[in-house]
């Protein structure tokens, strides 16, 4: 990737209608001296990587969870830094992850409507939001529900201290790797929300996300005019939210903080990407991984940036993992009670986890630092396990060190503890100001300790 | 959770989540969250009974919706708008909540991807047609000597017009019109393509903006304008944006009162456009877009050729094209023993089908044990599972395509898969789904969904005829619908031939879509109506939509958008 240097802040100034456009671009590694192992580190980066259909089952999950006793292939039998690690993080332990086990919801769950304490509903919002579903308009029938309030990923790229006045292109890029879909809405298609029916869908093409990161872009002038027509376009929507009953009103209100954010993008008239080649396309889950996982790194290593979510697979996920010999879709197979099944799959995932971690360890930035050292990469899942939907012994790694704010190759066990614990341990590692974390009954001011340096 | 009825999503806090809390207030008693059977069997509502329902409750409109333009919409208008070979970019994907990709752009939120790519989108066709000289001057129709010149001015309130479906306010047109002007660099050619771009960005071009005006004769509704209804009318109808005739009968006032709403309407639907939008009506509401995630072992199945999956489905097209276009009975898609076969599905069905190829489809008698859609390979394929039939996902699918009822997902903590067969005795499945029907978790559901399920044992996985399990085991294809005793496939569609019910679901339906939205208890007497004049037109689904269309229910808002309808 070739770059040129930049002024520390460049200014692109541009008159539209007789507004002067004054425009800030971003930290970028251009700005740095080249091989200046002494430059302060660039600022952290936050991942959120998702996999689908939580763990093969075991006797953690709780009474009527498993069978035949099956054993526990993920808690490491021992804790602490260079604990020995299990067989299914095995395929992490060259990137010295940290582990914390044992975590589960703590939310309340409403009597009504019914059904607000399965895995697919709980677990995942939990997992993904610190809080409970929202009850209201949760309907069991169909699996429509929605969040009561931003994704982890999305509560980090809109905190006031992430960004602070140094925002990006992209506040944050969501991506997706399987297209396997239980339903097509909602949050089984995407697991990052701004908002509770506001959600960021992912792109799943590589060949997408190629173009619209970087494709060729148009002359500074035509963006700028691009840009400054929006300013008509928002007057419209304007006019129209006036007339609008509330449900409608938040839509079109999403669509103008949108119109805002590619207004802001457009107005950012240089960059120091060089294209990475056109990606190749394949369907197999670990190519593809590979794949996407190359442009993020591409797009994180020139600022385009700081935070992104991976959706792996999606939630319930009926990806059909053929390449295993497993002929039923993921979702039905775990509801089939097939274990072994079960195991190869999440093996497998973890597999595809550690392509996104390598590919972020090998990219180096001016620094000599990886991204991977810059960043923290927050994975989980949906529930315990898929086969019942158990919400105890709920999945969560933290890779990465977070610019050597989180100490790696940890493994903290925590019994039945609360999962915002752990919320509250990344936030607090990436610098954000994190008093407490969980709603509904999930609040927690604690921290783990152990992994925060 | 099995795969299970499409979904909601809008109402997130309006009226979905009062009946939600309704149906589970009638089931609070009852032994678990299957409720289809604890319910009364014709369903949450009284369809049996229309007249009842009718004397109780006069028609309350429900809130307006503000629907995005679906892909094939946007796509349209796009066409419409600036010709036939714009490129034509990816945008956000269209979901169906309650079957319908209408009910999804209605109720979901535009993402920032789908917002760029709009942008992208509105770049890339501007450009293809005013980089020509000679497209962008067909497209003005006369020559701009200076940026915002009469020309142009006259171009955007045309255009703006055509994509907003509705005359530029004064304020709007000077708007767009500075736009133009303030960004005529390098020439007038770029500020009249932006201007241009940018309403095509406008949430009055990307979304059906149909919120009425206040009715002076029921304080608590609103009616249509003229230029909402030409644009009601004709994406239902058409799936795009009103022609200039509709327009004009909206500008001269004419599409109040019935009688023009109906000489409108009769125009739309003698278009092609009509036609195919009637099938993609019925591609929804049959479900047929499942087909595509099949897979079946070829080894297993050697009738199940590469091909068969869209052959399947194109049966199921043309059969309705003829049922609907013929303008005889609608219902008779359930019951009829005429179908359309290619060669493949010709051996399928074990029929000789002169003249039929792979790609030649004829008209031909179905076999003795077949009739109608539940019978075809389509419906049979889709609800089965690779290796055995599922007579729960054929049961739930007449239960609540076919008959309107609502079936609840099963409990979270009960397995819903079958204990393989064990013991000395080799067991069917209908004696293990009994053995599943013996949890009392399960029994609520399964003893409505499995009855009219198994009546389809006969056909396989591919919807292949069979006299025996794979094994030494007699197919029992016996069953009920409701307490009535059944023997096959045919039983069940010669009941429903005749069941009221099947009427008035298809009548549901169709106003679920229409309306972007699910029914409010409400709209009911509108729902009566329309099955009644359904019923008394032999169930013509063209003269179906001319009565919906028609009715008052297709022009009336409720006045408070964000009154929760009970």
């Amino acid at each position: 990737m070739k770059t040129r240097p930049l002024p520390r802040r460049t200014f692109l100034r541009g008159a539209l209608g007789g507004t002067a456009v004054a425009l800030g671009l971003p930290a970028l590694e251009a700005m740095l001296p080249a091989g200046s192992a002494s430059a302060a580190p660039l600022p952290p980066i936050f991942g959120l990587f998702f996999w689908a259909n939580g763990m093969p089952w075991h006797v953690g999950h709780g009474p009527g969870h498993a069978f035949d006793e099956t054993p526990d292939l993920w808690t490491p039998t021992t804790t602490g830094e260079g604990y020995e690690p299990s067989e299914l993080l095995a395929p992490l332990s060259p990137y010295s992850i940290s582990v914390v086990t044992g975590l589960t919801p703590k939310t309340e769950i409403p009597a009504v409507p019914p059904g607000q304490d399965d895995g697919h509903m709980r677990g995942f919002m939990v997992a993904m939001t610190g809080d409970r579903i929202r009850p209201e308009g949760f309907d069991l029938a169909t699996h429509t529900l929605s969040a009561l309030r931003p994704t982890l990923d999305q509560h980090v790229a809109k905190h006031p201290q992430f960004y602070a006045d140094d925002k990006p292109p992209y506040g944050s890029l969501i991506l997706g790797v399987s297209t396997a879909r239980y339903h097509e809405y909602g949050h089984w298609n995407s697991i990052s929300y701004n908002a509770p029916d506001s959600l960021n869908l992912p792109v799943c093409s590589p060949a997408e996300l190629h173009g619209m990161l970087f494709g060729l872009p148009p002359s500074a002038e035509l963006r700028l005019r691009r840009a400054a027509l929006l300013d008509a376009v928002m007057a419209d929507a304007k006019s129209l939210e006036r007339r609008l009953g509330a449900a409608d009103k938040a839509r079109v209100d999403a669509h103008l903080t949108h119109l805002s954010e590619i207004q802001h993008r457009l107005t950012l008239t240089d960059t120091t990407c060089e294209a990475p080649d056109a990606p190749a396309l394949s369907e197999d889950l670990h190519l593809k991984t590979g794949i996407m996982a190359e442009l993020l790194c591409a797009a994180l290593s020139c600022g385009l940036t700081r935070v992104f979510s991976f959706m792996l697979t999606s939630p319930g996920s009926t990806h059909v993992f053929d390449n295993l010999g497993v002929p039923n879709d993921m979702h039905s197979t775990c509801h089939g009670g097939e274990w072994e099944p079960v195991r190869k799959m999440t093996a497998y995932q973890m597999e595809a986890f550690a392509i996104l971690l390598q590919k972020m360890q090998a990219t180096k930035d001016p620094t000599g630092a990886s991204l991977l050292d810059r960043s923290l990469v927050f994975g989980t899942t949906e529930y315990g396990e898929g086969w019942r939907h158990s919400v105890a012994e709920m999945s969560c790694i933290l890779a990465g060190t977070a610019n050597g704010k989180l100490r790696p190759n940890v493994h903290v066990r925590a019994p039945d503890g609360n999962f915002s614990i752990a919320h509250v341990t990344a936030l607090r590692a990436l610098g954000l100001d994190t008093p407490s974390f969980g709603w509904n009954g999930g609040e927690t001011s604690e921290q783990f300790s152990d992994l925060l340096v | 959770m099995p795969l299970s009825a499409p979904a909601p999503s809008r109402p997130v806090g309006t009226f979905l989540a009062r009946e939600a809390l309704a149906c589970v207030l009638t089931l609070a008693s009852t032994t678990a969250a299957c409720s289809g059977s604890a319910r009364n069997p014709a369903g949450d509502e009284p369809g049996n009974h229309p007249a009842e329902v009718a004397a109780a409750a006069p028609y309350e409109p429900a809130g307006a919706v503000l629907p995005r333009l679906t892909t094939l919409q946007y796509q349209s208008s796009l066409r419409d708008l600036l010709g036939p070979d714009v490129p034509l970019l990816r945008t956000e994907a269209d979901t169906n909540p309650y079957l319908f990709d209408s009910i999804g752009a209605a109720s979901t939120t535009l993402s920032e991807l789908g917002a760029e790519q709009y942008e992208l989108s509105a770049e890339a066709v501007t450009q293809h047609v005013f980089s020509d000289p000679a497209r962008r001057a067909a497209l003005l129709g006369c020559q701009p000597a200076r940026p915002g010149d009469p020309c142009v001015r006259d171009y955007l309130s045309r255009f703006g017009r055509r994509a907003f479906r509705r005359p530029l306010t004064g304020a709007e047109l000077a708007r767009w019109t500075d736009v133009s002007i303030a960004l005529a660099e390098p020439d007038l050619w770029e500020g009249v393509r932006l201007a241009t771009a940018g309403m095509l960005q406008s949430p009055y071009f990307l979304y059906r903006v149909e919120l009425g005006l206040p009715d002076p004769e029921h304080p608590s509704r609103r009616v249509l304008t003229d230029h909402e209804m030409a644009s009601r009318l004709s994406f239902f109808l058409w799936n795009t944006l009103p022609d200039e005739a509709l327009l004009d009968a909206a500008d001269a006032g004419e599409l109040h009162d019935e009688s023009s709403i109906y000489h409108h309407a009769v125009r739309l639907l003698s278009d092609d456009r009509a036609r195919d939008a009637i099938q993609r009506y019925f591609a929804q509401y049959l479900d047929l877009g499942r087909l595509e995630g099949i897979q079946r072992d070829p080894e297993t199945y050697p009738l199940f050729t590469p091909s068969m999956k869209s052959a399947m489905r194109r049966e199921v097209e043309l059969l309705v094209d003829h049922v609907v276009q013929e303008g005889g009975d609608a219902r008779a898609i359930f019951s009829t023993r005429e179908s359309f076969v290619s060669s493949e599905l010709a051996s399928l069905y074990g029929i000789d089908a002169p003249g039929a190829t792979e790609s030649t489809f004829v008209r031909a008698t179905l076999p003795e044990e077949r009739a109608g859609l539940l019978t075809l390979g389509a419906f049979l394929t889709m609800n089965a599972h690779e290796t055995e039939t599922s007579p729960t996902a054929r049961g739930k699918y007449v239960r609540e395509r076919v008959l309107c009822q609502e079936v609840e997902p099963p409990p979270p903590d009960v397995s819903t898969t079958l204990e393989p067969a064990s013991g000395d005795a080799p067991a069917t499945l209908r004696e293990r789904l009994e053995e599943h029907r013996k949890n009392p978790a399960c029994a609520g559901c399964h003893s409505f969904i499995d009855p009219p399920g198994l009546l389809f044992e006969h056909f396989d996985s591919i919807g292949a005829y069979r006299e025996h399990y794979p094994g030494p085991l007699a197919i029992d294809a016996t069953g009920d619908l409701d307490g009535v005793p059944l023997d096959g496939a045919r039983d069940l569609a010669d009941l429903l031939a005749s069941d009221p019910r099947v009427g008035r679901c298809m009548v549901r339906q169709l106003f679920r879509h229409a309306h972007a939205r699910r029914d409010e208890k409400g709209e009911r007497p509108a729902i009566d109506d329309l099955t009644a004049s359904f019923a008394a037109k032999g169930y013509d689904f063209r003269d179906l939509l001319l009565q919906l269309v028609t009715h008052e229910s297709f022009r009336t808002l409720r006045a408070d958008p964000n009154e929760v309808s009970p």
